[in-house]
């Protein structure tokens, strides 16, 4: 079985500090999933793969479908591999005192309730560290409103950040608690697929109605 | 095959004058385009409901009266009818009304198509929308097919021994259609009654329409109303037309670029890539709504958003000449022989319906074959000999 963790980066210029950031959290997941795999459930026979998904490539995607409430082929892709990934990295610049318009834009056109359950490891850029508090004052509530579950250790890199040691050691901590919490989960699907607890639906369209239900009062 | 075209009545500037037209200017030019629209042959006309504006439409029986008077081929319809917000009891006096001054060449589309506001000015609750269009529609059934109904729902005061007049011609009930997009609720609400489908595919790409039409196909068929592919679909469009494609391009893009639905956000490339939306030569249109087939199955109505965005009347009546006499003939030609000889080639007429009698599917309130096996239905909506 194949654990699939999605990255979503939001950094507008090429190179990006935001990216920069998403590839040290990327492989240090990795890393952390190989070196663990022998103890914890990620990589016992496990395959973990981690997708980048660059937010810049889409911006007009992203716009497009804000416009006109459907999305390009290439974003539905990108929306329906965010969904059922089994665990979310997310960076974003700070703008403002938050996340940027695209990072939020994005996060808009999923489902409600398609994050649910996900664990989700935060992580901004900023040009200093006195932003560092936007992790917990605008991105935990976002996450926590989407239902998905935030792992304790949130990643705030200002520019000094790049040249200290602290960040290498944080983004080890936070990549470890998303990788045992990714593992958790997947214990967790096992349990339930063992006592054939129905899988939630996937799509808006397997899940149909019985017409009686709804005509006759048992909705 | 039925072509026609569907009109949502938008009041918009032209942008390349910044002209807006006067609402009786617009409501004359919708006039104008249903009779251009049976002159060159299309088979039928729809109008949306609006309560808004920029839209004119709020009126639908009002207008499609007006125009049975002064056509005489024409299918009257609409797109959508609000089953969410209208009562049920006037829907039923409404179009009974209107099938008996237009002769039966009438059918009508249920919607829930409203934008949350709409639904407080008419004393309802958005969130209610699916469940007030199911109650609302199965008490309009009653309405149509019992002389004397006793009601009581959630969403409308009791109705004690009541009878809706007129009753409908004939004592046969128009066809009704239900118009989803997003809501699969819909489009099993339209198979349960064995009733048509239309997907308003014309801001979504192919790809989803397949599925919700696919849906719709399996459950009529699970209803027992008939094979999946004898389900009856229909499908909106869009087009711009001139002789050469690039005039078509340089045309139509200003009107693309500030429309309302679409305006300011994808390109008219992007747009047209991934929608019905075709700009080009009549040939193109014929070209890609072919593959409309591919994808849904053999298909019995094609309605055309042509009079929208701030197109001026005298284009909109020149892609009405090109639609009736170079695209729709090929088209009807080619998807006619394509179809098996057992797929309905259209919406039943109201000929067709009163041939079929009083033991036909569309004359009874609830489909028989998946209904009976219900031991527990609420006494509210039994019905006589169900």
């Amino acid at each position: 079985m194949v654990q699939r963790i999605v990255a979503v980066t939001a950094g507008l210029s090429v190179p990006s500090s935001t990216r920069l950031l998403t590839d040290r959290i990327v492989a240090a997941t990795r890393e952390l999933a190989k070196a663990r795999g022998d103890q914890v459930q990620v990589g016992r026979g496990q395959e973990l793969q981690i997708d980048v998904v660059e937010l810049r490539d889409l911006a007009q995607d992203i716009a497009a479908h804000l416009v006109t409430r459907f999305p390009s082929e290439r974003l539905a892709q990108v929306l329906e591999g965010v969904s059922t990934a089994d665990g979310l990295i997310v960076v974003t610049p700070t703008f403002a005192g938050s996340y940027s318009g695209l990072f939020k834009s994005f996060f808009d056109l999923l489902e409600p309730t398609a994050l649910a359950g996900t664990p989700v490891l935060l992580g901004a850029t900023g040009g200093t560290a006195r932003h560092s508090l936007m992790l917990d004052h605008a991105m935990r509530p976002l996450f926590a409103y989407l239902q998905a579950e935030p792992v304790a250790t949130g990643i705030f890199a200002a520019t000094d950040d790049f040249a200290d040691a602290g960040l290498a050691r944080r983004i080890d901590r936070a990549a470890g608690q998303l990788v045992a919490a990714v593992g958790a989960n997947a214990c967790t699907t096992y349990a339930a697929a063992a006592e054939d607890v129905p899988a939630p639906a996937q799509s808006e369209l397997s899940a149909v109605p019985d017409f009686r239900d709804l005509l006759f009062g048992k909705r | 095959m039925e072509f026609g075209i569907f009109t949502v009545g938008d009041v918009t500037p032209d942008p390349t004058t910044g002209r807006t037209p006067t609402e009786a200017e617009r409501i004359q030019a919708m006039v104008t385009i249903a009779k251009k629209a049976e002159e060159v042959g299309l088979d039928v006309f729809a109008t949306g409901e609006h309560h808004n504006p920029p839209f004119v439409p709020s009126s639908p029986t009002t207008m499609l009266g007006f125009l049975a008077a002064q056509t005489s081929t024409l299918k009257l319809s609409t797109s959508t009818t609000l089953i969410t917000t209208n009562d049920p009891v006037k829907i039923a006096e409404d179009f009974a009304m209107l099938q008996h001054l237009a002769g039966g060449r009438v059918d009508l589309m249920m919607g829930r198509g409203n934008t949350g506001p709409v639904y407080p000015w008419f004393g309802q609750d958005i969130r209610e929308g699916v469940n007030l269009a199911v109650e609302n529609y199965h008490l309009l059934r009653r309405l149509w097919r019992e002389d004397v109904v006793d009601w009581s729902g959630r969403f409308r005061t009791p109705l004690q021994g009541f009878t809706s007049t007129p009753r409908p011609l004939d004592g046969v009930p128009p066809f009704v259609w239900h118009g989803s997009i997003r809501s699969t609720e819909i489009a099993e609400q339209a198979a349960f009654y064995g009733d048509g489908f239309f997907h308003n595919n014309i801001f979504w790409p192919l790809r989803h329409t397949r599925q919700m039409v696919q849906l719709y196909r399996e459950r009529y068929e699970h209803h027992g109303h008939g094979r999946a592919d004898q389900a009856i679909v229909g499908l909106g469009g869009q087009v711009f037309m001139r002789e050469n494609s690039q005039d078509a391009v340089r045309e139509f893009r200003p009107y693309f670029d500030e429309a309302p639905v679409y305006g300011h956000g994808p390109s008219m490339e992007d747009f047209t890539a991934q929608t019905p939306l075709t700009v080009g030569s009549p040939q193109q249109v014929i070209e890609r709504y072919l593959t409309m087939r591919e994808a849904v199955g053999d298909y019995q109505r094609q309605l055309f958003l042509m009079d929208h965005a701030g197109l001026p009347l005298k284009t909109v009546l020149e892609q009405l000449d090109m639609l009736g006499e170079q695209v729709v003939p090929v088209l009807r030609k080619e998807l006619d022989a394509l179809r098996p000889a057992d797929v309905p080639a259209h919406a039943p007429t109201h000929a067709e319906l009163v041939a079929a009698g009083a033991d036909s599917a569309n004359a009874h309130v609830l489909p028989s074959v998946t209904v009976q096996q219900d031991s527990v239905v609420d006494d509210a909506l039994q019905i006589k000999g169900a």
